[in-house]
């Protein structure tokens, strides 16, 4: 597998000079199997400049197809589609998976991002590829292509966001943004699903000084990230979705302070990288 | 009376390095007078910046009333409402205006934005004060000292342009808006391009006629005109059912109402820093060319004009 991040904010883009080297888009992964299988996580601001870039290929020629899995359909997640310019040319095609709440209610929210008081696009039916819609049940096994997708409801806040496990030869790359854990850390249904990743994307929002003051909203702190990794025995952990308000200077100091997280908690042998855009790992 | 940029880029938010000069936040101004309550026209992601300043002062004790002026709905124009500080502390008030709609509460449009599964946080869950208040094109109201009008513009589902004066001083936000002359925007969804300069229908062209003539009359007499110039000729030749403009349909407005002061403003979010340099020096180019000495300068985050009694 071969990842890319496009896009590594949280809550809202966050464009000015102090956020050049990290970025300001928000979330939106890029997964490549082996054999070309494309998998997007995430549908933040990131997912405009993946979607410039594939138009290079066989999405430039309407014979592209993709999976996009949803952690959850706050803003920052789906803000991107919109601007995604494979989804304007006649024969490619995506299938979403994800859930909100209740049967159908994912495509309604979709839907109603694109209604004409917010978006001129008017309706998904308007885009010229194929768009289809799918409820994704946790815990349950899918199979496209050479990849196996697994997906757990993790808490964030009022609501849930799902974690996703993607596995190709026996190597999982776990995705797990907007997670807030209930004061005694991650369920054990958690950690068996992260359990020895290969690479694990986690939410690093906030220090855990400002996780204190915003525990409400549903967001990790590097502590929390690197408390999950030792504990689930992952082999990197990759930091991500960052506070807007975190300048570069911050996310460094915030990758320093995870590292020494990481030792404190008996995970020296973890690598850590922070997540920026362009930044590409390989499983 | 200060005029301040704090987003100037349309569509969607822009980061990295290619505009760090010019900024990639989504459109808000903020229009302060003299003495008196800030007044903010559009509520794109600059608008938590402005926001968090804002907090920093009267509005950081709940003492403050903003008033926020929304050209349209799209995201670009309300996506930082969510992130304004003062709508999370208590006495606050924030007034929020817009058009009117046809059959559907102006609060109900706002509120979708925050409710599940959008964000985590619902209007009624805001600590401030926030009232909604519905125009009419044409109206005209005051705020504190200031003088406010609106008129429609040639937009997708329909978009206002504000004129506010106070201080001695008019400013005139028109964004966004295609030019008035080969496709009439209103609440149909246009699927195919039309051809720029083929015929309109003699109704559609009257009501575009009537639209542009409207907004010239309210510009008279302004000292500055804040314009949508997302578009290069070409892209305008592409996309006429977008509702954008180029910089000499601004120009043109500028130069039948007899404004001084042109802002180019929306800028297209591809548009890197050095197009947007050589977009204002062709501009300025085509004003020495026309001899009409209008000033032209290209919105930038951070720029700020004092008009009127103020003025240096």
């Amino acid at each position: 597998m071969k990842i890319r991040f496009w896009g590594v904010r949280g809550s809202i883009p966050s464009p000015g000079p102090d956020t050049n080297r990290y970025g300001g888009n928000t979330s939106c992964v890029s997964v490549r199997a082996a054999d070309g299988t494309l998998v997007i996580l995430d549908m933040g601001t990131g997912l405009m400049h993946l979607g410039n870039e594939l138009l290079a290929g066989e999405f430039g020629a309407g014979r592209g197809h993709a999976t996009i899995l949803l952690s959850h359909s706050h803003w920052d997640h789906i803000q991107g589609l919109g601007f995604f310019a494979p989804v304007f040319v006649g024969g490619n095609a995506f299938a979403l998976w994800g859930r909100a709440g209740a049967p159908g209610r994912l495509e309604v929210a979709l839907e109603g991002q694109m209604n004409p008081n917010y978006s001129p696009l008017y309706t998904l039916r308007n885009l010229g590829a194929t768009f289809t819609v799918h409820e994704l049940e946790v815990e349950r096994t899918v199979e496209v292509g050479p990849l196996r997708i697994r997906a757990h409801a993790n808490p964030h806040g009022n609501t849930t966001a799902l974690a996703f496990r993607i596995e190709e030869d026996g190597r999982a790359l776990v995705y797990a943004s907007d997670v807030g854990y209930p004061e005694g850390g991650p369920s054990a249904a958690c950690v068996a699903f992260y359990r020895g990743a290969h690479t694990l994307i986690h939410d690093t929002t906030y220090t855990p000084a400002d996780q204190v003051a915003r525990r409400a909203r549903g967001f990790s702190s590097y502590e929390d990230a690197a408390a999950a990794a030792v504990t689930a025995g992952v082999g990197r952990l990759a930091m991500f979705h960052y506070d807007q308000d975190y300048g570069d200077a911050d996310v460094d100091a915030l990758r320093d302070a995870c590292r020494a997280a990481l030792d404190a908690r008996g995970g020296a042998g973890i690598e850590l990288v922070a997540a920026a855009e362009g930044l590409e790992l390989e499983i | 009376m200060r005029v301040r940029f704090w987003g100037v880029r349309g569509s969607i938010p822009m980061p990295g390095p290619t505009t760090n000069r010019y900024g990639g936040n989504t459109s808000c101004v903020e229009v302060r007078p003299a003495s008196g309550d800030p007044i903010i026209i559009d509520a794109g992601t600059g608008l938590r910046r402005l926001g968090k300043e804002l907090a920093a002062g009267v509005f950081g004790d709940g003492g403050g009333t903003a008033h926020v002026l929304i050209s349209h709905t799209h995201w670009d124009h309300i996506q930082g409402l969510p992130f304004f500080a003062p709508l999370y502390r208590a006495g606050n008030q924030v007034h929020v205006y817009a058009r009117q709609r046809e059959n559907q509460h102006l609060r109900t449009v706002f509120a979708t934005q925050t409710d599940a599964p959008y964000f985590p946080v619902p209007l009624d869950a805001l600590q401030a004060s926030l009232e909604f208040r519905g125009l009419v094109e044409g109206e005209a109201f005051t705020i504190g000292a200031a003088q406010v009008r609106c008129t429609r513009l040639n937009h997708p589902w329909v978009a206002m342009a504000y004129r506010v004066d106070v201080d001695g001083a008019g400013v005139v936000y028109a964004s966004d808006t295609a030019p008035f002359s080969d496709v009439l925007l209103e609440h149909d969804f246009i699927k195919t391009p039309p051809v720029v300069g083929a015929p309109l229908a003699p109704d559609g062209e009257r009501q575009l006629q009537r639209m542009r003539a409207s907004l010239v009359e309210m510009c008279r007499g302004a000292d500055l005109l804040i314009y949508d110039t997302q578009f290069t000729p070409e892209e305008y030749r592409q996309r006429p059912h977008w509702g954008h403009s180029t910089p000499d349909d601004a120009l043109a407005i500028a130069r039948d109402a007899g404004v001084p002061r042109l802002c180019l403003y929306h800028h297209a979010p591809a548009r890197t820093d050095d197009q947007l340099d050589a977009v204002l020096e062709a501009c300025r180019a085509g004003v020495r060319a026309a001899g009409t000495g209008i000033e032209v300068l290209a919105a930038y985050e951070g720029l700020e004009l004092v008009l009127g009694e103020d003025a240096p």
